[in-house]
């Protein structure tokens, strides 16, 4: 396999960077916030760490297997990492709010209906058959997280639930980065590989520094404090928890009337 | 053939995708810089004392349910000019859209309040869904029969609601309360 001198540069500059975001995560406390997605950071290095030695020191289809393993982690991770997102914006006290849990599902599963949909249609040009695997299961990936994350912000604006800020900049980087993702998949996907192997590498550069940006970005922002929480007054405090033991209240009998 | 329909549908998601994250990304962005009183401004006026005969209709002055017959007593078309048509549901709507972001401010600056916040949020969100059910059946023709289920209930939370509010604002002495008194 044929490095080029940027490739062997981009490919320090992200495994650098995720060491960087690994130590702001846990110095700066956010891993505990944020566990899976110091896991899926965490993996990111392992994954490096351990297809550059598979691939130094053992054939090219135990490299492939290697590939193809953590591949498979890595996209549970993205997974896990999205529900934390969604855990963090819709429980806000603990529990899932009952006006989007269904409204959640329903995004879930339409994001996967169509991300299926359109990976079906999709048939890249491929000097070989596991190369068009690996372009359309990429692009099914991308497909489904970028509408995972826009769906996430469409419904959390709607329900009118705020986002809290790392959060917020967690899901930004992981929403913008995908989006790339999906047109470079969709440009890739369309012309194919066999006669545009010079296009693909260019979009996969471009695809590697929208991501190397989205770390910069990550590091930057997790390493500053959130803005702090404004004081309420305490009896305004008391007010507020009484108001809502009322309305509680009355909502319970308002639902038992007429027509439920 | 099959590559085509793929880059037509593929690129019909993406700019779905990207409009639609830039639309909420703006709106976020402004909904940032507004303070507590800008929300309030975005109060639309309703006839309080239309809501509250709606109410007073099935609930009694403390807010317990009337238990005599006379309750119950509006019929469906009283209760449709009392709220000011299609109209005055919109504005119930507009001002139930206002307290869910007064919910989702108290949410993010002050995380204390997180539980009585979420709570309101949900009660608004209830009310928009009432409203909801009326605005479609209005378009479907279907008004009479849903209306004395929805109209009624709805009017009645928002009512509650809305008087909670109010007392919250006055005993706490929170700024703003003249011009909340008068929208809501």
């Amino acid at each position: 396999m044929h490095l080029t001198g940027f490739d062997r540069f981009v490919w320090a500059a992200t495994f650098c960077g995720h060491l960087v975001l690994l130590f702001v995560l846990f110095v700066r406390g956010r891993a505990h916030s944020f566990p899976a997605f110091t896991a899926y950071i965490a993996e990111k290095i392992a994954t490096t760490i351990v297809l550059y030695l598979v691939l130094r020191h053992f054939a090219f289809a135990t490299y492939r297997s290697c590939y193809w393993s953590l591949y498979i982690v890595d996209e549970i991770l993205q997974l896990l990492v999205f529900y934390e997102l969604a855990a963090k914006v819709f429980c806000p006290t603990g529990t899932w709010g009952r006006d989007v849990r269904a409204t959640f599902l329903g995004l879930v599963g339409a994001s996967a209906l169509v991300s299926l949909l359109l990976t079906w249609l999709a048939y890249p040009a491929a000097p070989l058959e596991i190369q068009t695997f690996i372009l359309r299961s990429n692009f099914f990936s991308a497909a489904l997280m970028s509408q995972l994350f826009v769906g996430m912000v469409v419904l959390s604006s709607t329900a009118g639930l705020p986002w809290k800020n790392h959060a917020a900049r967690i899901a930004q980087g992981l929403g913008a980065y995908s989006i790339v993702c999906v047109a470079k998949d969709i440009i890739i996907n369309y012309v194919g590989l066999s006669q545009h192997a010079r296009l693909y590498n260019q979009m996969s550069h471009l695809r590697i520094l929208t991501y190397l940006g989205c770390e910069v970005f990550w590091i930057v922002m997790l390493w500053l404090e959130a803005p702090a929480p404004r004081d309420l007054p305490k009896s305004t405090r008391m007010q507020i928890y009484k108001l809502h033991k009322q309305v509680e209240y009355d909502l319970t009998r308002i639902r038992t009337w007429r027509g439920n | 053939m099959r590559s085509l329909f793929f880059v037509v549908l593929a690129a019909m998601l993406l700019v779905v995708l990207v409009s639609v994250l830039l639309r909420h990304y703006l709106r976020a962005r402004r909904a940032e810089q507004l303070t507590w009183e800008d929300l309030l401004k975005r109060l639309t006026w309703v006839d309080r004392d239309n809501i509250a005969m709606i109410a007073m209709d099935v609930i009694t002055e403390s807010g317990e349910p009337r238990t005599e017959d006379s309750s119950f007593a509006l019929e469906p078309s009283a209760i449709w000019t009392l709220l000011g048509g299609l109209e005055g549901l919109e504005a119930l709507e507009q001002n139930c859209h206002v307290l869910v972001e007064l919910a989702a401010y108290v949410q993010k600056w002050y995380p204390e309040a997180l539980v009585v916040a979420e709570q309101l949020r949900l009660n608004a969100r209830e009310i928009e869904w009432h409203v909801g059910r009326l605005k479609g059946a209005a378009k479907t023709g279907n008004l009479q029969s849903s209306f004395a289920d929805y109209a009624q209930r709805a009017a009645v939370i928002y009512y509650l609601m809305t008087r909670h509010v109010l007392s919250l604002y006055e005993q706490a002495h929170l700024p703003g309360l003249a011009d909340l008194h008068q929208a809501i």
